[in-house]
């Protein structure tokens, strides 16, 4: 009883600084900005070069105290040796996400437009460059990793001192244009956080509503322990789509307790998919790389020259049956932020 | 395939340890840091305090989650930057107001 007085207390106190915080903040007004990251990365796989510099702005225009517009464009040109040793460049560019947000009260934001699909966290959170931890893709990233042209019903909100509990919803429409292709589909993503252990866990899924209605289920964790500066992360994948299951375990330590080192992060991953016993060879083709029985062994470090600039280093093992490859991923990530408003003062 | 599951399993173990090492490394840095204030308006001060920890407290456990520590920008630029994050890692309503107060002091 008292543990559950003391937890009540806590919550309540909790709960008053955040009312006081929110008085305290109400006066400042947001102004739009630019920010986004580009990058400089050299890939090697199998032998292959590639040499890939791209931009990935992001536009962030908020409207009032409840509105805001976010787009996510990216462009790149990537460069490799022909058979004659000669380098040929392909650019390349997409959308996103383009989306309006409508923050409707603290539990429900109503977002509207295209959008990254809510499937566990890879797609939504860790993908862009300056932030993930190894240059190379996760084998799962392909199913995980979308976007919808629909609407979308999300939020996150507070259980009680120890829980915080968010949740996705979407339904997505058929898109045929190049650019801006989506699939027919509904899904969503539930998760708990657990500030004090700082632990997050959830669950996804989603349907395809269209073609062969694929559907997909998945799970996610993330902790931090809060006596060190490690990171745990993992993704689980099951498609009936690609006929397959995938998974990934990424730690990531940052070595901050060594003065010299304290700009150094190491990270490792190991993940697999296993694809379905009974593709046909046509399907095998179509799906490329989740067509197959795939190990892939993953380090790397990253070391931040400042808080925005990252150089990184990435290498990684794929285990495939009669094609074993080594991959190599070595570049620069700058994160810039810049205003498009005069800042003035705070209001 | 033999190796089914030896890869991730070598590198949950090898979390694990560091995890393990780093925590006997560490066990004594958490003590509470001295204030070694000496304002004489004690409640405020404490206030303030109480804003700063639970701020630095919230922003740690949720933008460190995914990325490393941004610095911290102007006040209306910061505003932007929370709302963003409010929407894309669905941070609560408390913890964003909480952020951006820590953020702007």
């Amino acid at each position: 009883m008292r543990i559950a007085r003391a937890g009540l207390f806590s919550f309540v106190f909790m709960l008053s600084l955040a009312l006081q915080a929110q008085q305290d903040t109400d006066g400042i007004k947001p102004i739009p900005i630019l920010t986004g990251y580009t990058s400089y990365f050299t890939r090697v796989t199998g032998g292959q070069y590639q040499d890939a510099p791209s931009v990935t702005p992001l536009l962030l225009l908020p409207v009032g105290d409840k509105w805001l517009l976010e787009a996510r464009g990216s462009y790149s040109d990537t460069f490799s040796k022909d058979a004659l040793g000669n380098y040929n460049g392909t650019n390349s560019y997409g959308l996103a996400y383009a989306q309006i947000d409508y923050i409707a009260n603290r539990y429900v934001t109503l977002v509207g437009g295209r959008f990254i699909t809510p499937f566990n966290i890879y797609g939504e959170r860790l993908a862009p460059s300056w932030i993930r931890a190894l240059q190379t893709s996760t084998l799962t990233s392909p199913v995980t990793s979308g976007s919808g042209l629909g609407g979308m019903v999300r939020g996150g909100f507070s259980l009680n001192d120890s829980v915080n509990f968010s949740y996705a919803t979407y339904f997505s429409s058929n898109n045929t244009n190049h650019i801006v292709a989506t699939d027919r589909s509904t899904g969503g993503r539930i998760g708990f956080f657990l500030p004090h252990q700082r632990l997050e866990i959830g669950g996804s899924f989603q349907q395809g509503l269209q073609a062969d209605r694929a559907h997909s289920s998945g799970a996610y964790l993330e902790w931090q322990p809060n006596r060190n500066p490690l990171t745990i992360r993992s993704e689980f994948v099951r498609s009936s789509g690609t006929k397959g299951t995938g998974y990934w375990v990424e730690s990531v330590y940052r070595l901050s307790q060594i003065h010299s080192l304290r700009r150094l992060e190491l990270a490792g991953r190991g993940q697999q998919f296993i694809a379905a016993d009974n593709l046909s060879a046509a399907t095998i083709k179509k799906l490329g790389a989740l067509g197959k029985n795939i190990q892939q062994a993953d380090g790397g470090l990253n070391y931040y020259l400042r808080s925005d600039v990252r150089a990184s280093a990435t290498f990684g093992r794929q285990y495939v049956v009669g094609k074993d490859a080594n991959l190599w991923v070595v570049g620069l990530t700058y994160r810039f932020v810049m205003p498009m408003w005069p800042q003035g003062s705070a209001q | 395939m033999k190796m089914k599951f030896a890869i991730p399993t070598v590198f949950l173990t090898s979390a694990l340890f560091l995890s393990l090492a780093a925590f006997a490394a560490t066990g004594s840095k958490d003590a509470p840091k001295e204030t070694g204030s000496t304002s004489t308006s004690a409640a405020p001060a404490t206030q303030d305090e109480n804003f700063h920890l639970e701020g630095e407290k919230r922003y740690r456990a949720n933008c460190g989650r995914c990325h490393a520590a941004p610095p911290k920008f102007p006040p209306r630029m910061m505003a932007t930057i929370v709302r963003h994050m409010r929407v894309r890692a669905t941070i609560t309503d408390q913890d964003m107001h909480l952020i951006l107060r820590y953020m702007t002091e």
